[in-house]
């Protein structure tokens, strides 16, 4: 599930600061709270089941060693998270998921928001490259990224073809035997798939002021220039956006890694997503794959809290 | 609301400083280039993909795609499958979220924001952190291979985004309707019915929209729980499906590449339209200066 459409819309509207609650108690407050209870009943049905009794099982299994038929469970205390916390390969797919959504984040606020602007401009073909510079965010990850991973093959894949067709065969590579050039393979992807930024950027520069830009153009300055000293601050509010959505979602992604790379060379690439989702459906280290989700829980708590307090900060 | 008043389809009409850029032959000449040139780039997947897809065997790797079974997977019926998970993703995030968005914006009691911050303290929870308890509850519920299975889990992750739109929307809904309602003395359930659902009309269809995007996009859940090849949603069978190609003839590379451009096909149709729908709403209601 992409998230990064989630955050866009909610930073757009900040979460309201809580109201003056009304000193008197009447009957009438009193009443909501039971009809505030059925309404809320069907939300509190499915947050019970998918994220409390879901946290207080991992919270279970983390501590045994178990396969996913959950039968003959080992007690084993600690160690699961004691043996996450100390594997090299967690931390390297902690470190990975803020390497590739810092890859993201620059992409989407350099290319994404040049073509973006250069969209706005209303140059030839704008709609139809608008499309497509949207197409692989908008077709199901798992297809865009097996069909990438592919083009990465050494002997038939598009890269190593391309390269061989300009005359640089020199430069053909073992895209995924070497670290080095696996991490480039994913940068390359992930800047496919700034879909969304540019979609935010395209559709938030019609609802901002621009009567200065206008002035500038009139007195003559550049068009870079007016990209970025007067475009770039103006859209301050939907950098925040696609700071947070995409930090937010770089922690949701999954897909992109496990069909395109899947972690490949040895796991240099894999993030907290494959990681655990190998682990969960490697047989007895489903008790493990727990102790890890637990781990990736409080990091994605932490990040949900710091957007909340920024949005609130922002509605003050 | 000021977007919402702005329905117009040309989308370069609010943009006219921008367009005066477009009046600079150097300037235009060389955007255009670096669009173009980037679009040519965003292309090159697909036609790897297009191109690969008829090297061998030619355009019947597409009719039989679409007449015979791979390894049990039919696949216009992913799409059938998709689509139906989707729905129901959507409906009941579109339901639970409404009702919940009426109650956190219009009804006052005991631990509104308390328990309004626990929902939304869940927005960054990821799937693959909760897959085994997922796995889990879906057969203590009986719900293996069921549609069900999956769009419950998707509605769980979609609902804190759910609730947070909804509630933000109707808390900039004018005050004064609600105390016309409440000065006629109209119940709790027709103010919800016939005030606040018309009024909240706008964020339910881009949530729905957005529901259907992301079920489309979800492999997480299908690949946990649907176990039939018949109940394999589209996005699942990029997966289920390559064991059938695995020989690795060059017919068989050309039928695989086919088979991934025709899971796009529909992915692209939907979202496409519902594009048209969903960059329109965006920022529709937003408190933007």
């Amino acid at each position: 599930m992409t998230s990064p459409s989630q955050l866009a819309q909610a930073a757009e509207r900040p979460v309201r600061a809580v109201r003056p609650r009304s000193g008197r108690r009447s009957p009438r407050h009193r009443r909501h709270g039971l009809i505030a209870l059925l309404f809320l009943f069907p939300l509190l049905l499915f947050y019970g089941t998918y994220y409390i009794y879901s946290f207080v099982f991992l919270a279970r299994v983390s501590r045994q060693q178990v396969s996913l038929s959950f039968v003959d469970a080992v007690d084993v205390g600690w160690q699961n998270f004691r043996l996450v916390a100390t594997d090299t390969l967690f931390q390297h797919a902690v470190i990975n998921n803020l390497i590739f959504a810092a890859v993201s984040i620059a992409a989407a606020l350099t290319i994404g928001f040049v073509a973006a602007m250069m969209l706005a401009t209303g140059v030839r073909l704008h709609r139809t490259l608008y499309v497509i510079l949207l197409l692989p965010s908008l077709i199901p990850l798992s297809l865009f990224a097996t069909i990438f991973g592919k083009m990465l093959g050494t002997q038939y894949g598009a890269f190593n073809g391309l390269l061989r067709g300009v005359g640089l065969s020199g430069l053909q590579q073992d895209w995924l035997g070497q670290s080095n050039t696996a991490y480039a393979a994913v940068a390359v992807l992930l800047i496919y798939l700034i879909g969304l930024p540019i979609m935010y950027y395209r559709s938030d520069i019609e609802s901002v002021n621009l009567s200065l830009v206008e002035a500038a153009v009139l007195d003559g300055a550049g068009t870079w220039r007016v990209f970025r000293s007067l475009l770039f601050p103006l859209l301050r509010n939907t950098h925040k956006t696609v700071v947070l959505s995409v930090l937010l979602g770089s922690f949701r992604a999954f897909d992109v890694i496990f069909f395109s790379t899947n972690g490949a060379p040895s796991g240099q690439t894999s993030i907290t997503g494959t990681y655990i989702y190998n682990k969960t459906l490697a047989g007895t280290t489903v008790g493990y794959a727990s102790a890890a989700a637990l781990l990736l829980l409080l990091i994605a708590f932490v990040i949900s809290a710091v957007q909340l307090v920024l949005m609130r900060r922002e509605s003050r | 609301m000021k977007t919402m008043k702005r329905r117009g389809r040309d989308m370069a009409g609010d943009t006219a400083p921008l367009a005066m850029l477009r009046s600079r032959s150097r300037d235009r000449f060389l955007m255009q280039a670096f669009l173009v040139a980037m679009g040519a780039w965003w292309l090159f997947p697909l036609y790897t993909a297009l191109r690969g897809s008829i090297q061998a065997g030619g355009l019947s790797n597409y009719t039989d795609l679409l007449t015979k079974p791979v390894a049990g997977v039919w696949l216009p019926r992913t799409f059938v499958n998709s689509l139906v998970i989707a729905a129901l993703h959507a409906g009941i995030v579109i339901s639970v979220s409404a009702a919940a968005g009426f109650a956190f914006s219009r009804l006052r009691f005991t631990g509104r924001e308390a328990l309004y911050n626990m929902v939304l303290i869940c927005l960054a929870v990821p799937a693959t952190a909760i897959i085994v308890p997922v796995y889990y509850i879906t057969g203590t519920l009986g719900l293996f291979d069921s549609p069900l299975a999956v769009a419950f889990p998707e509605a769980a992750l979609t609902l804190p985004f759910g609730v947070l739109l909804l509630r933000n929307f109707a808390d900039g809904l004018p005050e004064s309707w609600f105390e016309a309602a409440e000065i006629d003395r109209a119940g709790t359930f027709r103010v919800f019915w016939h005030i606040y659902l018309p009024q909240v009309r706008t964020p339910m269809i881009n949530l729905g929209i957005l529901c259907v995007m992301w079920s489309m996009q979800d492999f997480v859940f299908p690949s946990l729980v649907i176990r039939q090849p018949s109940g394999t949603t589209a996005s699942q069978a990029v997966e289920t499906i390559q064991g059938a190609f695995a020989g690795s003839t060059p017919l068989q590379t050309s039928e695989y590449y086919a088979a991934l451009v025709l899971l796009a096909v529909p992915a692209v149709v939907l979202v496409t339209v519902g594009l048209r729908w969903i960059s329109r709403g965006l920022t529709a209601g937003g408190t933007k200066e």
